[in-house]
């Protein structure tokens, strides 16, 4: 029987978080991970207008909210057999940019610096749980200044998304159709010198940064490693130019690459505080309810599978699979990989503003079927995110979700998988039991959004016919 | 400047910034022989997006409102420490005189068991019983956002968690910043007006008035198409949205002459409809958020 260890808050996060490992002569030998939050969105979303989810669902996440606009503006506009007009699905694909920016960097300078660099001695940026901190004092000094600069360069990232979107978090201008913006030149210019400065700093300090760091902590190469299944549903995929191109739709199972096929995706509930009479959940399943005192469940994150495996989402999956970073998958691969990702999202935004032209938004009025069904999958800066959506009446009669950390943060399922941090935990040293840094630095690494993955999801939208192969 | 007529709220909302405001603080808390105020700022049933919010505030910003107006002893988002030794700094601070921060609703079905925010000498602690106990405390409690305010969307129909806003919770005066999210100004120059005057002037609904004393309505650029009678038909016009669903008639906030991310935008000037998302009924007696 080894060592219980318990990490709740686990602060630095978006959301609630508990994380328990049982450790055995300093090495972890099983972890659970524990999301701590239930709203019940797909509760709230049944019989309201579907056009409403677009700016509804962005409430599931203050970080994350733009990705929620656009999965369920995609979901509304395959109901509805729309394709936004070029020049709009460019100023749409941009403003998402901004988020990846804006998530970015503060999740790695306000959430992840603080585990390596001692803060700015500034409450509570300052007071630690623990010393393993190695850099030399001059740098360490110096990568908390670049903590406080980098407070500037998100909030331009989020600057931008309201110049085109109204407002940030929770945008207006994202929506079926394509964008609520008329562009202008004032506007154009105004993304090319903010998205120039933002670029600077990624060049000059936030690569830099994180090199630096890794350098440091060589031995957080040799941990943190997951399953090496990775997912992603495509970013900036629409675009035959290169220059604009990031990821098509994409699994990686057992080294081998296959295209996605969104039908092979489920929900197991065994571990989740939720009832049902069959443990593993299709979409076409009806909505389940919740049920706190479960005695087998540990979390209100449900287990989504692909093919019954778990998925590892997000940055490093999207820079391994889209071949841009390849040196391997551990903590520190994971890090990089989101640093690096920023100048490439950079590069593409830039592209997208030469090609963007200075014309009016081509909105419409638009009216929905008695009865139809809808899905949107797109990869957003944590991962893979989907809305799918069932209409009745011309209202929401299901409405499921399944969120990125969904993917990252998933319990153990029926048939004994633990999920992708879970398995990225087990097998740790822990150098001092006492002060087990190592825990949150692998699960930070993930970038977990709990507010996201527990917001509720697995709910029915029946027209589907899936076959289980 | 001396013209201006004193009855006129506008006028008066305008010579008191969120900016003089914090300024006038800043020098009180200078003079001041006491240390800084400490803040305890509590993420409970909802998305997070307030603290997101406030990272946006520029002129102050964040850095300036933890160096130079309060000592920030608990937020989850931004502490460097974690688990027990984290929640050890807000009880620590209960002992103390502390402003109380809430955003989030609360969530109270299954005895809070839909939120739990810490685990404490393995005992789970939910974001209810962390409220209460800081609620019993703090000098001032101040609800942002529109969850914490009213309850919001998390208390959205058919409200799965049993959200009830923080002022409802423990059925005592919570001063009100609501918003979805609250804009950065509202609540920092809502905490900066606290420790430098003690209570702000509040309207009848709590809400501090230099914020929320006007309908957008009232000074909505678009108004005299409203008047003259012309309407925006979709989403990119650029006349009236009041056709098209537009909740600004039964909004208060400044949004129109403020606007939002470094004062470049707003929802209406990006030719969508207001939502009313800092309005008590929001987000049920406010759909549809667009109408055609």
């Amino acid at each position: 029987m080894g060592q219980k260890i318990t990490i709740n808050p686990l602060t630095r996060i978006s959301g609630f978080l508990e994380i328990q490992v049982e450790v055995e002569k300093n090495q972890i030998i099983d972890a659970k991970s524990s999301g701590m939050l239930f709203r019940g969105f797909e509760k709230m979303l049944k019989g309201r207008p579907p056009m409403d989810a677009i700016y509804f669902t962005q409430r599931i996440c203050g970080i994350c909210s733009t990705a929620h606009s656009m999965a369920s503006t995609l979901a509304l506009e395959d109901i509805l057999n729309i394709t936004p007009h070029g020049n709009d699905k460019m100023i749409r694909d941009f403003m998402h940019g901004c988020e990846f920016i804006q998530n970015h960097l503060r999740h790695f300078y306000l959430y992840t610096l603080p585990d390596y660099v001692r803060g700015p001695e500034i409450q509570p940026l300052y007071s630690t749980t623990h010393s393993d901190y190695r850099l030399s004092l001059n740098l360490n000094n110096e990568l908390s200044k670049h903590y406080i600069e980098s407070i500037e360069y998100s909030r331009s990232a989020h600057q931008m998304l309201a110049v085109l979107g109204g407002k940030a978090p929770h945008n207006h201008g994202i929506f079926v159709g394509g964008v609520s913006v008329n562009i202008d030149s004032s506007k154009l210019i105004k993304m090319k010198s903010i998205l120039n400065s933002i670029k600077e700093f990624v060049i000059n300090r936030m690569i830099p940064d994180v090199f630096i760091i890794s350098e440091h902590y060589q031995d957080y190469f040799g941990n943190g490693e997951g399953y090496r299944d990775l997912m992603s549903y495509g970013v900036f995929d629409a675009y035959s130019d290169q220059s604009l191109f990031y990821i098509a739709p994409q699994v990686l199972i057992n080294g081998q690459k296959q295209e996605l096929n969104p039908d092979k995706i489920t929900e197991n509930i065994y571990r989740a505080w939720y009832e049902a009479n069959k443990v593993e959940q299709r979409p076409i399943d009806p909505t389940i309810d919740e049920n706190v005192y479960k005695e087998e469940a540990y979390s209100w994150i449900k287990a989504p599978r692909y093919e019954g495996y778990p998925m590892e989402v997000g940055p490093l999956a999207r820079m391994y699979l889209s071949g841009e970073y390849t040196r391997g998958f551990s903590t520190m691969d994971r890090t990089i990989a989101r640093v690096l990702e920023v100048k490439k999202i950079i590069e593409i935004m830039e592209s997208l503003l030469e090609r963007v032209s200075l014309q009016p938004t081509p909105q419409g009025r638009f009216e929905f079927p008695q009865k139809a069904y809808g899905k949107g999958l797109i990869d957003t800066s944590r991962g893979s995110l989907g809305h799918w959506v069932a209409i009745e009446n011309q209202g929401i009669q299901n409405y499921g979700i399944i969120t990125p950390s969904t993917w990252n943060l998933s319990p153990g399922d029926s048939r004994g998988l633990k999920g992708v941090v879970e398995k990225a935990l087990i097998g740790t040293r822990i150098e001092d039991i006492k002060n087990p840094v190592e825990i949150g630095r692998i699960v930070r690494s993930f970038d977990p959004c709990v507010s996201c993955a527990t917001h509720v999801f697995g709910d029915g939208y029946s027209p589907f016919e899936i076959r289980i192969v | 400047m001396n013209k201006r007529s004193t009855n006129c709220p506008v006028l008066a909302s305008k010579d008191m910034t969120a900016k003089k405001m914090i300024d006038i603080t800043i020098k009180e808390v200078k003079n001041s022989p006491h240390n800084k105020t400490n803040l305890i700022w509590l993420e409970a049933t909802g998305c997070s997006g307030n603290i997101l919010s406030l990272l946006n505030a520029e002129n102050p910003d964040v850095i300036y409102l933890l160096k130079e107006i309060v000592t920030l002893k608990y937020n989850n988002s931004l502490m460097a420490a974690e688990g027990e030794a984290a929640f050890q700094q807000f009880l620590d601070t209960l002992e103390t005189d502390f402003i109380l921060v809430v955003e989030g609703a609360i969530a109270t079905k299954n005895n809070g068991l839909y939120n739990i925010i810490a685990n404490y000498n393995g005992k789970r602690i939910t974001a209810m019983e962390a409220v209460q106990m800081a609620g019993e405390r703090a000098k001032y409690i101040v609800a942002v956002g529109t969850c914490a305010s009213y309850g919001g969307i998390s208390a959205a129909k058919p409200n799965p968690s049993g959200s009830v806003s923080v002022g409802q919770f423990l059925g005592k005066e919570v001063i009100r910043v609501p918003g979805c999210p609250s804009h950065p100004d509202w609540a920092l120059g809502t905490i900066a007006s606290i420790v430098a005057f003690g209570k702000p002037i509040l309207d009848a609904k709590n809400r501090p008035i230099i914020f929320y004393g006007i309908t957008i309505h009232d000074r909505c650029p678009r108004r005299s198409f409203f008047d003259k009678g012309i309407f925006s038909t979709k989403l990119g016009d650029r006349e009236c949205m009041f056709k098209l669903g537009c909740r600004g008639p039964v909004t208060s906030t400044d949004c129109p002459i403020r606007q939002w991310n470094g004062y470049v935008n707003w929802p209406i000037g990006d030719n969508t409809p207001c939502i009313g998302c800092a309005q008590e009924r929001f987000p049920d007696g406010m759909e549809p958020f667009v109408r055609y």
